[in-house]
């Protein structure tokens, strides 16, 4: 019995040992079939995934194109300088990058050694924050251990973070030595390097030694590298560095507001680019091409071979029209004349502030010299404030005159030779219109010779219709746009439109209100008195004058030259900006030579209104004086009322070859310092007398010197 | 009779030995392949000294008569509970070792680490098959409620060991504790009936848990969410989508880069594309299948089968039930193990830290294992073979 039952269940093992066998042999098939699916059906698949997602192209930024003056002078330019570069691998996490850190810090030092405030200002940038995410990665255990498990639970990853972050005491990261500073700052850098693209960690200062420590131990330290980075370097300081502009730091990357149109241009977001000025404008040519390599990396993450698949190439140079000695010189000019200006009535110009001045060649728009000078009256120091002479507008004064006597030829209002007599104006209402002096009976070249108002307001008068004024009258106009028919006119000279100028943003002037209840206003728009514009639109304005009615566009890019390896060499010529006539004014030749000759007489002919400042220089100059009453609101809010000086002018009055704009705005009512003809006069010297020490100059040096940049001239 | 001493199973060894060599040349080819940090580790040698200390091991278990193990079992089982209770409480505090979130190790000075959960996998199967044996010599006349008794027995000392083993956390060793004791229930003479009732009402209550979940919201549901299904959820996700849930999927997407594009040939001897971390330990597999593809991986996998199918053979020749219940609880570690391993690194499974038998690298682990063998063995040379059978 006892025995049966023992051989039963004895018996029963083998079969039950067969069922435990099939089903091991059942799992096993499966992991035999599954295995079958993954590598012989969709083996193929996982080879490609490998093979797709190795291959990287990093792009690695070449140094920007340089700016040279007209005369090959180096007006911004790059300094090489020792860097230390971290190119992070996918997948590399916060640990990682710590790790570096911490390598790193063993070579390189962030803190600066020899500038307190520097080194304070540093300290100062390692935020709580910053401390708190390195006490975590060195003590995640006990940060981790201070969140429990319920309240993990309810939290997504980022809160838990956050809160594990909360819980870090003070104390716990209030005393950290300067070595685990130095590691948190290059950290800080580590974090900001998108995967495989090199950021700078640092550049400034870089000893030769930190270099060469650095490069000795880059096995030990994945993804960082010692190179050469390149800084902007701008020779002549602050002299028309409102116009170069300047470039964003690696930091600033590309600006928020353009960040899609870098973007799609192939940028990355740490990328420098130009920010204001011609570096603004000029960006896609000085950017250059950047040297793009094909990464391999494993699914490890380790890069482990590179290929050069784009050669970099430098940005290209511009060449500006600019001519840097003529440029300090009227810099100098204009920050004389205004100081003078200031301090030989210090009351009556308490409101002076500016003076701005634009030379440029008539014929092509080649900027000569641009400058402004701004006087600030709480440092008493005066600053360059160039961009003036296109971001801002004053009212003119006479200065436009030209245009409005060219206004009358061609409406057909008045005609060549056409006489009025000068005299006060009297109307209804309001108080009688008069020009400085009465002048009796005025021409065309005598209104422009004396800066007739009267002239100019008969022709306006005209043009509204009103042929039959008598004094006591009302203004009757029969025209319902003389607003607009005389802005046609001016507009063909650049007065109150786009000079085209090469520049991220110009000033247009102010257009007022063509109000026909008030044809005053088109009397005071005859003078300019109404509308505003910048001195860029003037010197256009005059530029056109004396190119016989062609309107050229100023600009400062002269040529574009191809990049070189070769150290103070240039490349050849790229591109040449043409001279772009962007309209010809629709005016009669005869007409348009009438105006030249009314210019002349201001400068050269007794009577005229620049007659004393101008009359015995060698180079024969034309143009146009202007004194516009404008009003001025000091700081303590009261309004003043003030006076703009203007000028524009070219010359030789027979072959233009230079022209000029000035307006000095907001001087006294009591000033009387002329101070438009003494800087006008003063620049036109300077430019001759740089001009010809040039052409002694060059006779006298060209069989010593051979060098590349007259060989490019000759070219 | 007279050749009780020298019935080895040949079969078996050689099958071992083929294991080792595998496991061994698996690791040469890794080698270089090996993250910086274990530069200064020479696995290939350490496992060659593992693999020679466990074949001592196995020489010293063959010379004593299997059912000599009785005797000492209730102490080993002791042992093994004392270890883990240690690791539990982290006590003393000097020699736990903690790696990878996990208080699974004594560190001893001077001889490295210890799982001690490795080796209890021996004691586990000692101790059931020894309550199965007492069991069926007390109560020969079985009745329901002996068999319920029976089980009641083995789930009283399987329990408290795979509690302590699942919250070190060591998912995959509670789960290898879980499969011997199954594969061992299978075997234990439970008849069927009973066996499928507490089946049955296990079901139901794992029904009742789900339903709790579900339908009534309030501490017992947010305990099971946050306790247990939040846990199993992220597994889960891992499993099934690795690539869109790259924390718990990650391995599992490169072990399957690794291991499919192995294809069928494979990529040559030392060729190796895709890192895989712990590619020296649990994920060796993909070492293999990467290198030798269908072809290799599926020769190892027959190989596990043809181990597997060696042990079913011991069991059944033997006489004793007692040895039967020690080979088939080995038979439910190593198929669990097997099955686990290669099934988490081509999907089959949520991905479990657990070691390969005899190919992953690991000291506590291969002693494990080759110990196991050494059982084996030794209730295969105690074997007594009858011509008239």
């Amino acid at each position: 019995m006892v025995d049966r039952k023992k051989k039963a269940k004895k018996s029963q093992l083998p079969f039950r040992l067969n069922i435990l066998f099939f089903v091991v042999f059942l799992l096993f098939s499966v992991l035999i079939i599954q295995l079958g699916v993954v590598q012989i059906l969709n083996g193929q698949e996982f080879q490609d995934e490998i093979d797709r997602t190795i291959e990287d192209t990093t792009k690695i930024p070449v140094p920007r194109g340089k700016m040279y003056d007209r005369h090959y002078n180096v007006i911004a330019d790059n300094k090489s300088l020792y860097s230390i570069t971290y190119t992070p691998a996918k997948g590399v996490q916060a640990v990682d990058r710590l790790k570096v850190a911490e390598d790193l810090s063993k070579y390189i030092k962030m803190l600066s050694e020899d500038d307190e405030e520097k080194r304070a200002k540093q300290i100062k940038s390692v935020s709580e924050r910053d401390r708190k995410e390195y006490w975590y990665l060195k003590n995640e255990d006990i940060a981790k251990d201070r969140l429990t498990e319920e309240e993990a639970a309810e939290m997504k990853p980022a809160e838990q973070y956050q809160t594990m972050l909360d819980r870090i005491k003070d104390e716990e990261i209030a005393h950290y030595s300067d070595e685990v500073l130095e590691v948190i700052l290059i950290k800080k850098e580590l974090d900001k390097a998108p995967y495989l693209t090199p950021h700078v960690v640092k550049n400034e200062d870089v000893t030769p030694e930190e270099y060469a420590r650095v490069a000795e131990h880059l096995d030990e330290l994945p993804g960082v590298n010692a190179t050469t980075d390149w800084d902007r370097d701008y020779p002549f300081d602050s002299t028309f560095r409102s116009f170069i502009g300047s470039i964003t730091s690696q930091d600033e990357g590309i600006p928020a507001d353009k960040e899609q149109f870098y973007l799609t241009r192939g940028y990355r977001p740490n990328d420098r680019v130009g920010k204001s000025g011609l570096e603004e404008q000029y960006e896609s040519i000085l950017r250059g091409r950047k040297e793009q390599v094909l990464y391999t990396t494993n699914k490890d993450g380790k890069v482990v071979d590179s290929e050069v698949i784009v050669e970099g190439e430098r940005g290209k140079d511009l060449v500006l029209a600019i001519d840097m000695e003529f440029q300090e010189r009227v810099d100098q000019i204009v920050r004389e004349e205004l100081e003078t200006a200031i301090n030989e009535q210090p009351y009556v110009n308490r409101t002076l502030e500016d003076a701005l001045a634009v030379v440029l060649n008539p014929n092509t728009g080649e900027l000569l010299a641009v400058s402004g000078q701004h006087y600030d009256r709480g440092e008493k120091k005066t600053s360059d404030a160039a961009y003036k002479t296109v971001y801002n507008q004053y009212l003119p004064g006479s200065a436009i005159k030209g245009a409005t006597v060219l206004a009358g030829y061609e409406s057909g209002v008045i005609t060549p030779g056409q006489v009025f007599i000068d005299k006060p104006m009297k109307f209804a209402v309001g108080a009688p219109k008069r020009s400085w002096i009465n002048l009796g009976p005025v021409n065309d070249y005598q209104a422009l010779q004396k800066s007739s108002n009267i002239y100019m307001y008969n022709i306006a008068m005209r043009i509204g219709g009103d042929y039959h004024h008598k004094d006591g009258d009302n203004i009757s106009f029969t025209n319902t746009t003389p607003f607009e028919d005389m802005r046609h006119y001016f507009w063909q000279f650049g007065l109150g439109t786009k000079t085209g100028i090469d520049f991220p943003y110009e000033g247009t002037g102010y257009v007022g209100p063509s109000n026909l209840r008030q044809p005053g206003l088109l009397l005071d728009y005859a003078i300019g008195q109404y509308d505003t514009y910048t001195t860029m639109q003037l010197a256009q304005y005059v530029s056109t004058i004396a190119n016989d009615g062609y309107r050229v566009r100023p600009h400062f890019l002269k040529e574009v030259r191809e990049p070189t390896t070769e150290e103070d060499q240039l490349g050849p010529v790229y591109e040449t900006i043409q001279t772009d006539v962007l309209n010809k004014v629709v005016m009669e030749q005869s007409n348009l030579e009438r105006v030249q000759e009314g210019f002349r007489r201001a400068f050269q002919d007794q009577g005229g209104t620049g007659y004393s400042y101008w009359r015995n220089k060698p180079y024969q100059a034309a143009g146009k004086t202007g004194t516009a009453e404008s009003i001025k609101q000091m700081d303590d809010g009261e309004w003043l009322e003030t006076i703009n000086l203007s000028l524009v002018g070219y010359a030789p009055f027979d072959d233009p070859e230079v022209a000029f704009a000035l307006i000095v705005p907001h001087l006294g009512e009591d000033n009387d310092y002329s101070i438009n003809h003494t800087m006008g006069t003063r620049i036109l010297d300077a430019y001759f007398e740089i001009k010809e020490k040039r052409q002694t100059g060059n006779t006298d040096q060209q069989d010593a010197t051979q060098s590349s940049d007259q060989d490019e001239e000759n070219n | 009779m007279k050749n009780q001493n020298t019935n080895i199973d040949y079969t078996l060894i050689l099958i071992v030995v083929l294991l080792g060599l595998t496991s061994l040349f698996a690791l040469y080819t890794i080698d270089p392949y090996l993250p910086a940090k274990y530069d200064n580790q020479n696995f290939l040698l350490k496992q060659g000294q593992w693999y020679i200390i466990g074949s001592i091991l196995i020489f010293i278990l063959m010379l004593i008569d299997y059912d000599r193990f009785r005797q000492v079992t209730w102490v080993l089982y002791g042992i093994g509970m004392t270890s883990l209770l240690m690791l539990f409480f982290r006590f003393p505090a000097g020699i736990i070792h903690e790696a990878n979130n996990a208080v699974s190790w004594f560190i001893l000075p001077g001889m490295g680490t210890i799982q001690p959960a490795e080796l209890y996998k021996i004691v586990h199967v000692l101790i059931i098959a020894h309550l199965m044996f007492s069991h069926n010599k007390k109560y020969v006349n079985q009745t329901t409620k002996t068999d319920l008794w029976l089980f009641a027995k083995i789930m009283l000392v399987s329990l408290p060991p795979m509690a302590l083993i699942a919250v070190q956390p060591d998912l995959g060793g509670m789960l290898v504790l879980a499969s011997i004791t199954g594969a061992m229930l299978l075997v234990s003479g439970i008849r069927w009936r009973v066996m499928f009732g507490i089946l049955g009402v296990v079901l139901v209550l794992i029904g009742i848990a789900v339903a709790v979940w579900i339908f009534i919201p309030g501490p017992i549901s947010e305990f099971l969410e946050e306790g247990v299904f939040n846990h199993i959820k992220s597994r889960f996700y891992g499993w099934i989508y690795p690539e869109q849930y790259p924390d718990s999927g990650y391995q599992l997407v490169l072990a399957m880069l690794a291991i499919g594009s192995g294809q069928l040939g494979g990529k040559g001897l030392s060729t190796m594309e895709v890192y895989v971390p712990e590619k020296h330990t649990d994920m060796i597999f993909t070492a293999i299948a990467e290198q030798f593809g269908f072809i290799g991986a599926s020769f190892v996998i027959i190989l596990f089968f043809l181990l597997i199918y060696r042990m079913i053979h011991v069991a059944i020749l033997s006489n004793e039930s007692y040895g039967s219940y020690l080979v088939t609880g080995f038979i439910g570690m190593f198929a669990y193990q097997i099955f686990q391993n290669i099934g988490m690194s081509i999907q089959l499974l949520p991905i479990t830290g657990l070691p390969l038998p005899f190919l992953s690298y690991g000291g506590s682990s291969t002693l494990t294992y080759l110990m196991a063998i050494g059982i084996v063995l030794n209730v295969h040379s105690r074997t007594k073979t009858f011509m008239f059978e």
